[in-house]
């Protein structure tokens, strides 16, 4: 009888409410202003590049797949993608900033 | 009679005696029935009671000979068809863009071959209106018939459903030809319900004022080359056989599927059969072992209350197919695809059954569970093939009805499957399609077709190829040998019933 009076979230919390908040965080795009002051001038230059490799059709679609795969991808049917672009996605390849495409914010 | 009859037969020994026994009409029915290695019927064999080893008293002491199968060197190549990280995030965008990527350079260089080395090939953002040149694309065909899920969506607003087709093309079709940026719509000499979505293919033509691209010729990336077959010194064979269909509501295969096992084991007929038997050295299975019935829908629309003490139609049908492949693994290898039916993973490329489905059997390492595309080389002679649903997706969507021509045209094409994935369910690839063929096979099948066909056919660069389709074993009770040292393909009926079509075709001597 007492088991009736109970509600289920007293075994299992409420969970929705902070994974709502989580996506809110995730929303909103304007952190990159801090990063972009902390790293510099440089740093933009790359990212102007890469933007540039991703907006490059002949390398075919560039959604989905990171820019490593997508330049070897490149580099595999023979299309010659810029070394240079190979070279600076090795050195960052941790930083999804560096590692994902233009597109990869927006959801599919 | 009997204890001199069943000494060579086996478990269905005694059903066969009974029924020869029985009616004397069945004896010639089955002397079809049977396959004889010499062109000897099992009628005449029945008769000489002399002769033959089945119908002499066993001998107690001397064992009979033993033929010793011939293993030929079998090497599997299927990497390409496995799929290693599975991630669904993708779109499908990519597969095209690898399609055409690695299809330009080829299609670039057919074009020069049939229209001259100083052919013009533009990409559509260069095209001018009126100049002759080339084009290498991807063919679309807008089909206004073809199932969209949009449509079905507008079901919501009072529309009635599809219906469910034979064939999707109509006189409403467009053709369209796309590159990496462009379409245009295609017209000319080109035969639009004969082309399928997603094929690659050069056209040759100049634009029109209107837009539209008038077609004067179009080729296709053609067989690649192949390598050399090696020349065998006796005859091998290797037994195809596709559909078996198990757990269907209707057992009327299993007699013939018994029959199958018996022979190929060596447990049926004469010494001289037996003999026959053992230069099968390889059976492929190319798909649905199982019947359409055991993917009982209900399943996943009832109540889950309602369903808790039901077993999946399929248990059974796999107990069944393990009990049957126990049989044939004991002495000959088995490679056993995936089906559209078949319990795996749905879109292409299918990858093997698990073994743990196998108890019995997967102990065997003569078990070979393979992946759908398949491809091996079996003492030289490259197979490769599918389980059929790739010649059955066209089939609905082209206006080419037989297997055996589709099966040449995706040859021709130089792609497995170039309706996926449009039409058929494949496996978002992104870096290259697997699908492509970089080497020409030397036998190139595809499973579960309505009936046994096959065909040679040679290539510009000295290919050649024999086509197979294989018939669907629980609707045609046929199977198809092909032999290794000269690439003849016949096949073998193990059907009581049928008419006179196949009174020669059972002899498999040479």
């Amino acid at each position: 009888m007492t088991t009736k009076h109970r509600l289920i979230t007293d075994s299992f919390k409420v969970v929705k409410r902070a994974k709502r908040t989580g996506k809110r965080e995730k929303t909103p795009t304007p952190p990159p202003p801090q990063k972009e002051a902390e790293i510099g001038t440089v740093s933009e230059e790359q990212l102007q590049k890469l933007r540039q490799f991703d907006l490059d059709w002949r390398f075919g679609p560039c959604t989905g797949i990171s820019r490593l795969q997508r330049w070897e991808r490149a580099n595999l049917h023979g299309l010659n993608p810029p070394e240079e672009i190979r070279d600076l996605l090795l050195e960052t390849h941790n930083d999804p900033n560096y590692k994902l495409s233009l597109w990869s914010e927006y959801p599919l | 009679l009997v204890d001199k009859d069943l000494t060579g037969l086996s478990v269905l020994g005694e059903q066969l005696l009974q029924i020869l026994l029985g009616d004397p009409g069945w004896q010639i029915r089955f002397s079809k029935l049977l396959f004889c290695p010499c062109a000897v019927m099992f009628s005449e064999l029945s008769a000489q009671k002399d002769g033959s080893s089945l119908l002499c008293r066993p001998g107690s002491e001397h064992q009979g000979p033993v033929f010793e199968r011939a293993s030929p060197a079998y090497s599997p190549c299927s990497e390409r068809y496995s799929v290693g990280e599975r991630s669904f995030n993708r779109q499908y965008a990519h597969i095209y863009a690898a399609r055409l990527m690695q299809m330009r350079p080829l299609l670039a260089e057919r074009a020069q071959q049939k229209w001259g080395r100083d052919v013009l090939i533009r990409k559509l953002c260069d095209l001018q209106a009126g100049e002759q040149c080339c084009v290498v694309g991807t063919l679309f065909k807008r089909m206004e018939l073809q199932p969209s899920i949009l449509k079905e969506i507008s079901e919501e607003h009072n529309l009635l459903p599809q219906p469910v087709r034979i064939k999707y093309i109509s006189e409403a079709d467009e053709l369209i030809l796309e590159d990496e940026l462009q379409r245009i719509k295609l017209e000319g000499r080109i035969d639009r319900d004969k082309c399928v979505t997603g094929s690659v293919v050069v056209i040759y033509g100049a634009e029109r004022n209107d837009g539209k691209f008038t077609v004067e010729d179009f080729c296709t990336a053609d067989l690649p080359l192949q390598a050399e077959r090696p020349a065998l010194s006796s005859d091998r064979f290797v037994l195809l056989a596709s559909g078996l269909g198990l757990g269907s509501s209707h057992a009327d295969s299993m007699l013939g599927l018994q029959l199958l096992v018996d022979m190929v084991s060596g447990q049926l007929g004469d010494q001289g059969e037996q003999s026959g038997a053992a230069m099968i050295s390889r059976v492929l299975l190319a798909g649905n072992l199982l019947s359409q019935n055991t993917q009982d829908k209900d399943a996943s629309t009832k109540a889950k209350y309602l369903t808790k003490k039901t077993q999946a139609g399929s248990v059974e049908a796999i107990r069944l197919l393990d009990e049957l492949l126990l049989q044939l693994v004991a002495s000959v290898s088995v490679d056993v695809m995936p089906g559209q039916y078949d319990p795996t993973n749905y879109t292409l490329p299918q990858q093997p059954l698990h073994k743990c489905m196998f108890p019995l059997s997967s102990v065997y390492p003569t078990l070979q569970l393979v992946s759908n595309p398949y491809q091996a080389n079996i003492d030289g002679v490259r197979f490769l093939g599918t389980s059929g649903q790739n010649v059955c997706d066209i089939q609905r969507y082209s206006s080419m009805e037989s297997h055996l021509e589709i099966l040449e045209e995706t040859l021709r094409l130089r792609h497995l499957a170039p309706t996926a994935p449009d039409t058929l369910g494949c496996y978002p690839f992104y870096q290259k399609d697997p699908f492509i063929l970089e080497e020409c096979p030397h036998v190139y099948f595809s499973g579960n077709a309505p009936t046994f066909e096959s065909k040679v056919i040679k290539g510009a660069d000295g290919q050649e190829v024999l086509l197979v389709t294989i018939p669907e074993f629980s609707s045609t009770q046929t199977v198809c040998l092909v032999n290794l040292r000269t690439l003849e393909c016949e096949p073998v009926s193990f059907s009581a019933f049928s008419g006179d079509e196949e009174e020669s075709e059972m002899n498999i001597s040479h």
